[in-house]
């Protein structure tokens, strides 16, 4: 049953992803809100990959991002590489951060590891002011992007089916070997050990494969908004890609899509409201870990049910 | 030089401890990492700055005080005690909750408050001589009020009901229920003092800087990161730590300027994190 329930999503998830897309092809105000749609799907299968299915709480989404991104500009800038090399150099790099990271917390379990990669966030940006004279600082930099050569239609094009191959990549790798040994460390780890799996090994390639594709996706990003500031990676930039995850599902590959329809479409429905848009967002992280803890996916009907029953049958229940 | 470099650092230290120790202090007692102190402080500044002018210096501290406390209060007693009964101590979850007070309370004071920036000015009350080198008293006070803070605590713990009732709900939760605690008071109540050391923390931030919500973002990362780094829970491990980052950003700022000072500081912090997995000091849970 599980395993036809896989197949399934994995036809159905490229479709899915890819159909919307062409959809809006228009150019315009939709297409762009939809390239950052797709933009941040990738950090959300990152995220989701890492701390769901890995079962690393890592805060550092935007650090791998920025390092991705920011790489594209300073080898634009100095070394006037091509594009392509740019983003795979953008996310090797990126790959070997996360490597690193983990290599230098790999002593610490748990909480003190997420918070040395929350720490992570807080320093990439202030890192990125301080380089001010190579990145632009807080007031940004521009860049001979993709999105301006290729035309925005065609990029946008690249930017969906990247992201596709990257869902399907993800969703691959979760039912290899290596997936299902992610699912039994973050399970129990002690039981993997247990069972003479090197288990410093397999965490060490599920950090370097999310390095590597959120180096990838910050590459993309960069190329796709034309410019990068230090504000736009900061740390709220992180808790919204770790919240992806949270707010989709638990279990359902489907879940980082949700999470970034309302991560990207919240701020763009709410425009008219922007100086609340601060506390919606705020209520929304506490609201969404009150009432549904394994995501809207795996939670909203039971919630829906609890209502209609506190509601409805109660009401029957003293009518008769 | 050098001696003025430490001076101004443990000033700046002395600053820091006190988000810290109420971080260090909530997590103590109820085992949530409450992230959301410093910018419940802030808020509380913003209403003392509002109150000054009409009501004078004492009273408008006073009420920017019983700001932070009730919300501090108010926030564990509606909100996370209810969701520690009901899920126990998931650091992760408590992690997003709290920032999510603190994006809804700085949310709200960019809305209440039209001022974006402001700075107190304390009466000045005379100038103190370190070895030679002149000192606001103004500035020490924070100091002052952090080490008192610490053993008040250290008393209130040997000698009340109320301080011998918080060691035991940290030490044994089920079995301080069961001899008659009322366990959820005493969460919110040392939440709310938690919750007032992060305003006399954010007030004296807007002595020595300017105060705006963000850096009362930057305040609030300093607290919850340098509480982790110094053995999250140990209060006293929390105070050395805020000290030693204090020293570190004073020399900093000295050296290389503005920029690279948060630079040095945050990479120091994560340099301590990696040599030590476990913070300075023990942490007083086991996490």
């Amino acid at each position: 049953m599980k395993l036809k329930n896989l197949q399934w999503s994995t036809i159905l998830l490229p479709i899915i992803l890819v159909f919307p897309g062409l959809l809006v092809l228009t150019g315009g105000y939709a297409q762009w809100v939809t390239g950052y749609l797709y933009l941040f799907i990738i950090q959300g299968y990152v995220a989701w990959l890492l701390f769901y299915k890995a079962g690393q709480s890592f805060y550092g989404y935007s650090a791998t991002m920025a390092l991705g991104a920011y790489t594209c500009v300073v080898l634009q800038r100095f070394f006037n590489i091509s594009p392509i090399l740019q983003i795979l150099i953008g996310a090797l790099l990126s790959s070997l951060l996360a490597m690193i990271f983990y290599l230098s917390i790999s002593r610490s379990r748990g909480f003190y590891a997420g918070m040395a990669s929350f720490l992570l966030a807080i320093l990439m940006p202030k890192l990125i002011e301080a380089l001010y004279p190579i990145t632009g600082g807080r007031s940004g930099v521009q860049i001979n992007s993709l999105n301006v050569s290729m035309g925005s239609a065609n990029y946008f094009l690249v930017v969906v089916l990247i992201t596709a191959i990257i869902v399907l990549f993800v969703s691959w790798l979760t039912r290899t070997r290596v997936g299902k040994i992610w699912t039994l460390i973050s399970e129990n780890e002690d039981l993997a050990e247990s069972i003479g799996l090197n288990t410093f090994y397999y965490k060490l390639v599920a950090y370097a494969v999310a390095g590597l594709i959120s180096g990838l996706g910050g590459a993309l990003y960069v190329h796709y908004t034309n410019s990068i500031s230090s504000v736009d990676i900061n740390v709220f930039t992180s808790v919204s890609i770790f919240f992806i995850p949270l707010l989709g599902s638990k279990r359902s590959m489907y879940g980082p899509v949700i999470g970034a329809l309302f991560i990207v479409l919240f701020p763009e429905l709410f425009s008219s409201i922007e100086r609340y848009i601060e506390i919606l967002y705020g209520l929304a992280y506490i609201l969404v870990m009150i009432f549904l803890p394994n995501g809207l996916i795996d939670d909203l009907g039971r919630l829906l049910k609890k209502i209609y029953f506190q509601v409805f049958l109660r009401k029957k229940l003293e009518n008769n | 030089m050098i001696l003025q470099g430490i001076v101004t650092g443990i000033i700046i230290g002395g600053v820091l401890s006190l988000p810290v120790m109420g971080v260090a202090l909530i997590y103590g007692v109820t085992g949530i990492l409450n992230y959301s102190i410093a910018t419940i402080g802030t808020f509380g500044v913003f209403v003392t700055w509002m109150l000054w002018s009409s009501v004078g210096i004492i009273p408008a501290i006073l009420a920017g005080l019983l700001t932070s406390f009730v919300l501090g209060f108010g926030i564990q007693e509606f909100l996370l005690n209810p969701l520690i009964k009901r899920k126990g101590n998931d650091l992760t979850l408590f992690f997003i909750i709290t920032f999510g007070i603190a994006t809804v309370v700085s949310g709200l004071t960019k809305i209440i408050f039209p001022r974006p920036t402001i700075s107190i000015e304390l009466p000045k009350i005379g100038t103190l001589f370190i070895a030679n080198v002149a000192v606001d008293i103004s500035k020490v006070i924070a100091i002052g009020i952090a080490l008192a803070v610490l053993l008040l605590m250290r008393i209130l713990e040997m000698a009340t009901k109320t301080g011998k009732s918080w060691v035991a709900t940290s030490q044994n939760l089920k079995m301080s229920k069961l001899v008659g605690i009322n366990v959820e008071f005493v969460f919110s109540l040392v939440s709310g003092i938690g919750y007032a050391l992060g305003f006399i923390g954010a007030l004296f931030w807007g002595v020595l800087y300017n105060l705006t919500v963000i850096t009362g973002w930057d305040l609030c990362f300093l607290g919850y990161i340098i509480a982790v780094v110094g053995g999250i829970g140990n209060v006293l491990g929390g105070v050395i730590s805020a000290l030693i980052m204090g020293i570190v950003i004073s020399f900093a700022g000295y050296w290389l300027g503005g920029m690279w000072q948060s630079v040095v500081l945050y990479v120091i912090l994560l340099a301590i994190l990696i040599i030590t997995p476990k913070g300075i000091l023990r942490s007083e849970r086991s996490v």
